[in-house]
């Protein structure tokens, strides 16, 4: 056989085998197991269809999921924002409501008060109208009382230059009936009006105080230890110098009854005091035969006075230069001392001791008590002595002027006391009372300043008061329970100081 | 129709038991009846077979793989192939085991699923391209979407897809006079006019699997059962159409295959006229083969289609392409064309007898 028929015949049979073999294997099986597996297949696949259904609607639901959650989320914003803007409306309307009220309110008030305010107003204006018509009637009264008035002040004018008229004629009338009288010389009359005239012009005259009597202790001072032998006023105040048995001057406020000023530097018991007229210095005299002169202003001693030898029982001080002190001591001496110079420029001795001394208004001449009971007068410049009188019969303790210096008082011993006029030396009064007995040798009694009253202590303590013009006791003052050793009256009229032998100083007023 | 068709079409019926080790429900699942691909493998057979047992598997990652009374069976042979070499009396249905865990690291490489077997398609196809035309730029410069498509067309068993990608790869054919001869005008020039400009090759790739018996037999069910791989040697060798020779019989290129195995055909050819007896034992074992067997004994030597013998030792009992047995006369440059694998291989099934 050929080569292609054999091939051929192969090829052929090749193909019957492949035929035949998918007759065998799929030919037969496939319908079986195709169909057996369908089910399975198409089950899975249907499962997987399903599921990637519902996977696609699940992603889907989830898309619109997210979406409306996003719109929702927005619209909650929305809707709390709105509801926030709500509340917020609310509340301003409420607010508004409110003030709306209220407004309503001011506004019906204030109708209110504008209505009142309106008849207020209407009131004034008629009120006013009214007033304005009674100014004008008081303008018109106004008006007519000037003119009256005018008119009266010139009647008046007149009046007044008829009266002056009618005085000037009385006045000259006056003046003749005086001068008659003066012609008629009724001089004494005329004298007392000149005098009065004349003390009304003299110097110290606007110092002159009317004295009382006084009754009542004002003040009581225990002033100085073991005794108080000598008390002043200054000159016109009220102002008590006190010198004691202690070596102190002391100077008092009779006012208040306080200390003032305390002078030391004295070396014994002062027994007398004199102040300057300028109640710039204080004298004293003092048991240990000095004189000590302080100044006041500043406390300390100015000048100490030497030359005595015994005790200087009596001081007084010019009332006119303040220069010239004189003092007298138991050493029957009587000094007289130059402040200015410092030294003694007169000394006159006389057996009698002198226990009191006082100055006269003029400053020339000083008027002596002796212990012989004589009252002497001397010359300074000279020393040479005056005149003397017998004034008492015991020992003369004081001595002291009239305001006037024309009248001079002394005290004795022999519990007298004498009122003597200074140029004639007559004895001008006498006083005397029961129970009034002189204390010491020194005992001080003093005139008021209106030369009216005389004052006098007594041993038994007692003060007693005599009036000169009416020549009597007038009035006793009890006080001290010791004898009373020095009486003074203040330039001013009252108090009135006295000092006893305990030292306690009394102020009468 | 045409051979390819009825090649492409062909499905062998599986049975499919689950192996007892995996079995965890009661009662045990029956086993699952597949139509498989001859031109496909069996791990692209995994997503229908697991439905049918997924319920029943133990808890665990499942790695596929098959076995046949014991064998593993490699997962990089065709379907088809494996049925030939391994039942050489079909068994339809063919029964073997599926197991999913114990994967047998020892004897079969890993396989990682579908991509796995594709990438292996893919070298194969590398390789016979290299074998026919020198080189293989035309598969590796293909496109990602050509391969795909390849792939599926493969898979899918469409062998239109096939056809049509595959001659973009401009593999060259083996020139077959034959083709043309035997097939119908209608088909010729059908044939002709789809490959206007084929290159044509010289060379075949061939796998051929040769499976050594030692005892002889007479019928296909006596040969014992295959247990293990060594019995089964694997020569990969192309063939070489000589130019000279007119007509290149299959019985040529097994020659140029296994040489050994046709040393004595002078001595035979010599024999034939003398000894009877192994005349007869010829005959006889040619009826079994099934192979119309036309003696000729007398005029072309070369194209004798005598059972071969290396003297008394070795004789092929069995030659399987695509489940037929080929007459030996077959020109193999119609074999060539018409039998081969989607992988440009031809997968050559061969029984022999070795007396040890």
């Amino acid at each position: 056989m050929s080569r292609e028929v054999l091939a051929r015949e192969a090829i052929n049979h090749a193909f019957k085998a492949l035929k035949k073999r998918h007759l065998i294997e799929e030919g037969a099986h496939a319908p079986a197991y195709i169909a057996l597996s369908r089910p399975i297949i198409s089950q899975g696949s249907e499962w997987k269809e399903k599921a990637e259904n519902l996977e696609m609607e699940l992603q889907q639901c989830y898309k619109a999921q997210s979406r409306l959650s996003e719109q929702l989320v927005v619209e909650v914003a929305e809707s709390r924002a709105l509801k926030a803007s709500l509340q917020e409306k609310e509340m301003a309307i409420a607010e508004l409501e409110k003030e709306l009220n209220q407004t309503r309110d001011e506004c019906s008030q204030l109708k209110t008060d504008l209505e009142e305010k309106i008849r207020a107003l209407e009131l004034l204006m008629v009120e006013h109208q009214e007033l304005k018509a009674q100014l004008e009637q008081m303008a018109i009264k106004a008006k007519n009382a000037e003119a009256e008035n005018k008119m009266l002040v010139d009647r008046w004018m007149l009046q007044k230059m008829q009266d002056a008229e009618r005085l000037n004629e009385a006045n000259a009338l006056y003046e003749d009936i005086i001068e008659r009288l003066k012609a008629s010389g009724l001089e004494k009359l005329a004298r007392e009006q000149v005098d009065g005239i004349v003390r009304r012009s003299e110097d110290g005259a606007e110092f002159f105080a009317e004295s009382t009597v006084p009754s009542v202790c004002s003040h009581r001072i225990n002033a100085h230890e073991g005794g108080c032998a000598s008390i002043l006023f200054e000159y016109n105040s009220g102002k008590l110098i006190s010198g004691g048995q202690d070596r102190s001057v002391k100077m008092w406020d009779t006012g208040t009854g306080s200390l003032t000023h305390n002078f030391s530097g004295c070396l014994g018991s002062v027994l007398d005091l004199a102040i300057t007229h300028d109640n710039r210095f204080v004298i004293a005299a003092s048991s240990s035969n000095n004189l000590f002169v302080w100044d006041v202003s500043s406390g300390r001693i100015r000048h100490t006075l030497t030359g005595h030898t015994d005790k200087v029982c009596a001081v007084d001080v010019s009332k006119v230069s303040s220069r010239h002190v004189v003092s007298a001591a138991y050493d029957r001496t009587i000094k007289v001392w130059d402040l200015q110079k410092g030294y003694c420029t007169n000394t006159i001795i006389f057996h009698s001791n002198c226990n009191a001394l006082c100055f006269s208004t003029d400053g020339l001449t000083i008027c002596s008590g002796h212990v012989d009971g004589n009252l002497r007068l001397w010359d300074i410049r000279t020393g040479k002595l005056l005149s003397e009188v017998a004034a008492h019969s015991l020992p003369i303790t004081s001595i002291s002027l009239s305001r006037n210096g024309n009248v001079v008082l002394t005290s004795g011993r022999d519990n007298v006391h004498n009122l003597f006029d200074v140029r004639s030396l007559e004895a001008c009064g006498t006083f005397r009372a029961t129970g009034n007995r002189v204390a010491s040798n020194w005992s001080r009694s003093c005139i008021s300043p209106d030369d009216n009253y005389i004052a006098a202590g007594s041993a038994d303590g007692s003060i007693c008061i005599w009036s000169i013009s009416k020549a009597d006791i007038v009035s006793t003052l009890k006080e001290h329970t010791a004898p009373v050793l020095s009486c003074t009256w203040s330039g001013l009229g009252k108090p009135l100081a006295s000092a006893d032998k305990n030292g306690i100083v009394c102020t009468w007023t | 129709m045409e051979a390819p068709k009825y090649v492409w079409e062909g499905a062998i019926p599986l049975q499919i038991h689950l192996h007892e080790s995996q079995v965890t429900t009661l009662p045990p699942p029956p086993p699952a009846l597949i139509l498989a691909p001859r031109i496909g493998y069996l791990p692209l057979l995994a997503p229908l077979i697991k439905p049918y047992f997924s319920s029943t598997l133990p808890p665990g990652v499942d790695t596929i793989w098959f076995d046949c009374n014991g064998l593993p069976l490699k997962w990089y042979i065709p379907t088809g192939v494996l049925f030939d070499l391994l039942c050489p009396e079909p068994e339809r249905p063919w029964n073997i085991t599926v197991h999913f865990r114990g994967y047998p690291g020892n004897v079969l490489i890993p396989c990682e699923g579908e991509d796995s077997v594709k990438w292996s398609f893919i070298n194969s196809l590398k390789e016979a391209a290299y074998i026919m035309n020198g080189n293989c730029k035309n598969v590796m410069n293909m496109s990602q979407s050509d391969q795909l498509e390849l792939w599926h067309s493969v898979m899918n068993g469409n062998l239109e897809a096939y056809q049509r990608v595959s001659s973009k790869l401009k593999l060259a054919t083996v020139d077959d006079e034959y083709a043309s001869l035997c097939l119908q005008k209608s088909q010729q020039s059908v044939i002709e006019t789809d490959l206007p400009a084929q290159a044509k090759t010289g060379r075949v790739p061939v796998r051929l699997y040769v499976l050594s018996v030692s005892k002889d037999f007479d019928d296909l069910d006596e040969i014992p059962r295959v247990d293990s791989w060594e019995k089964i040697s694997y020569i990969n060798r192309p063939v070489e159409i000589r130019k000279e020779d007119k007509c290149f019989t299959l019985h040529d290129a097994l020659k140029i295959l296994l040489p050994e195995l046709f040393l004595d055909e002078s001595l035979m050819n010599v024999k034939l006229g003398g000894v009877d007896l192994e005349d007869a034992v010829r005959n006889s074992n040619e009826d079994v083969t099934s192979v119309k067997v036309v003696e000729d004994q007398g005029q072309n030597v070369c194209k004798q289609p005598e059972a071969c013998r290396i003297s008394s030792s070795a004789k092929i009992k069995l030659i399987r392409i695509q489940g037929i047995e080929p007459k030996l006369e077959i020109p193999f440059s119609w074999v060539a064309n018409n039998l081969l694998n989607p992988d440009y291989f031809l997968h050559v099934c061969v029984c022999v007898k070795v007396a040890q």
